[in-house]
């Protein structure tokens, strides 16, 4: 996707379990040219700071110790990104201003809670925009923490790109397609690649591998299949009926819609939606672009269990008719 | 930023992102009221939107009522007015095509 023309700091989210190699991963990336301009912000639960050390390559890297940035240490986290943002902004518009943002939050991190924070922000809202939630998986331990766990479960659920990491270690149990039909399961619209210390790896064969029958954690929730549902917005579905039924959908079935991520052309151009459970982004306005992704517009994937996918185009379809004769 | 108290304003709601046009916001503003008419009496509510008091009104068929300024602070009251939350996939709305 091309970079949109706004003013903005993109952040992306790191996530990840504990040990599930969140750092070595980032390291890496850093070392490989990835994220060379940005801000690195490291956040650890606790009070002694050990990962800020091993990114030394990173131009900048920025610590955020004594607590996880998405409860305990949310308050220091936004006061950062607000000092980030006034160091930005007293710089003049012709310099060369910070663009991209990375945290790598602590493995005990909700990274839904944190976009919910700088989204509630009035200051930071207009600063910061959230590029991407990239959490990472334990290829080897994360199958029994996902039994065990439901923040495990909570990280999966909301990201748009998983890593699997330490392939080369869980190739050996041969439990790994087990894991990634799993991951499949619980997010399917997320992008998923493997790591071995970081280095892109290529997966193995697992569309014919079923996914571990997970036990519920919460009672019921987590037991209903979360899937995706594509919705086609077509000529008759106007962009004020849609976000009318979607902001209805977000109230009133918050705990079951994970995450709503889409274009929807309107009159003043391409608006990329995104939703994390019931916190919407302020919506971009992307370039017009011609081609390949232009057929992608006009389409919202909608992400969650409990109702049928049928009855969410229906649903859309009374709004969007409803008052007009 | 707001002159008098120095607050810096809160974004617009992102219902209203994409609204540039000149009398765009107006058109969904009454766009908006036409559809929340048909969604709400269902619930025994009514909304209401004449486009000249910032906010949206919203009442109950016994007349209690509130001013509300967005779309999620809508669905939030119109839950406490109605005693439920109004459900999109409420079998009136997935079941029928046509609207009445």
């Amino acid at each position: 996707m091309a970079e949109p023309r706004e003013g903005r700091m993109r952040l992306t989210v790191l996530g990840g379990f504990l040990g599930a190699g969140k750092t070595t991963w980032l390291r890496h990336q850093v070392h490989d040219g990835q994220f060379q301009e940005a801000c690195v912000i490291v956040n650890e639960a606790a009070e002694t700071p050990v990962d800020d050390a091993l990114l030394g390559g990173a131009a900048r890297v920025a610590v955020l110790a004594g607590g996880c940035a998405c409860c305990v240490a949310r308050d220091q986290f936004l006061a950062l990104l607000r000092r980030l943002a006034d160091a930005r902004s007293a710089r003049e518009a012709s310099a060369a201003r910070l663009q991209r943002l990375v945290l790598e939050t602590s493995g005990l991190a909700h990274p839904g809670a944190i976009v919910e924070a700088i989204r509630a922000d009035p200051l930071l809202v207009h600063h910061v925009v959230v590029h991407e939630i990239i959490v990472v998986v334990d290829g080897r331990y994360a199958l029994a923490q996902l039994s065990r766990e439901p923040l495990g479960r909570a990280q999966l659920e909301v990201a748009d790109r998983l890593v699997v990491t330490k392939i080369d270690e869980a190739a050996a149990q041969a439990s790994l397609p087990r894991l990634l039909a799993t991951l499949r399961q619980l997010n399917p619209g997320a992008v998923i690649t493997g790591a071995i210390k970081g280095a892109p790896a290529p997966l193995p064969a697992w569309e014919m591998a079923a996914p571990e029958p997970l036990p519920a954690l919460d009672a019921g929730a987590a037991a209903r299949p979360v899937f995706p549902t594509r919705l086609v917005l077509d000529a008759t579905i106007d962009w004020t009926a849609f976000s009318v039924w979607l902001s209805a959908l977000l109230h009133a079935r918050g705990e079951d819609v994970l995450r709503v991520k889409g274009v929807v052309r309107t009159p003043a151009g391409r608006l990329l939606v995104q939703a994390v459970r019931q916190s919407v982004q302020a919506p971009e306005i992307l370039p017009e672009q011609d081609g390949v992704e232009a057929r992608e517009d006009d389409t919202v994937v909608v992400i969650g269990r409990g109702y049928r996918a049928e009855d969410l185009r229906r649903s859309l379809r009374y709004f969007a008719r409803s008052g007009r004769c | 930023m707001c002159a008098s108290c120095g607050y810096p304003t809160a974004p617009g709601h992102w219902t209203d992102a994409g609204l540039v046009e000149r009398g765009a916001r107006l058109r969904a503003r009454f766009r908006r009221a036409e559809i929340l008419q048909a969604i709400l009496p269902a619930y025994g509510l009514t909304a209401h939107d004449g486009g000249l008091v910032p906010g949206l009104q919203l009442a109950t068929l016994t007349g209690r009522q509130a001013l509300v300024a967005d779309l999620t602070e809508f669905w939030a009251v119109a839950e406490q007015l109605a005693g439920r939350p109004v459900d999109p996939l409420d079998p009136r709305f997935t079941g029928a095509e046509e609207a009445p």
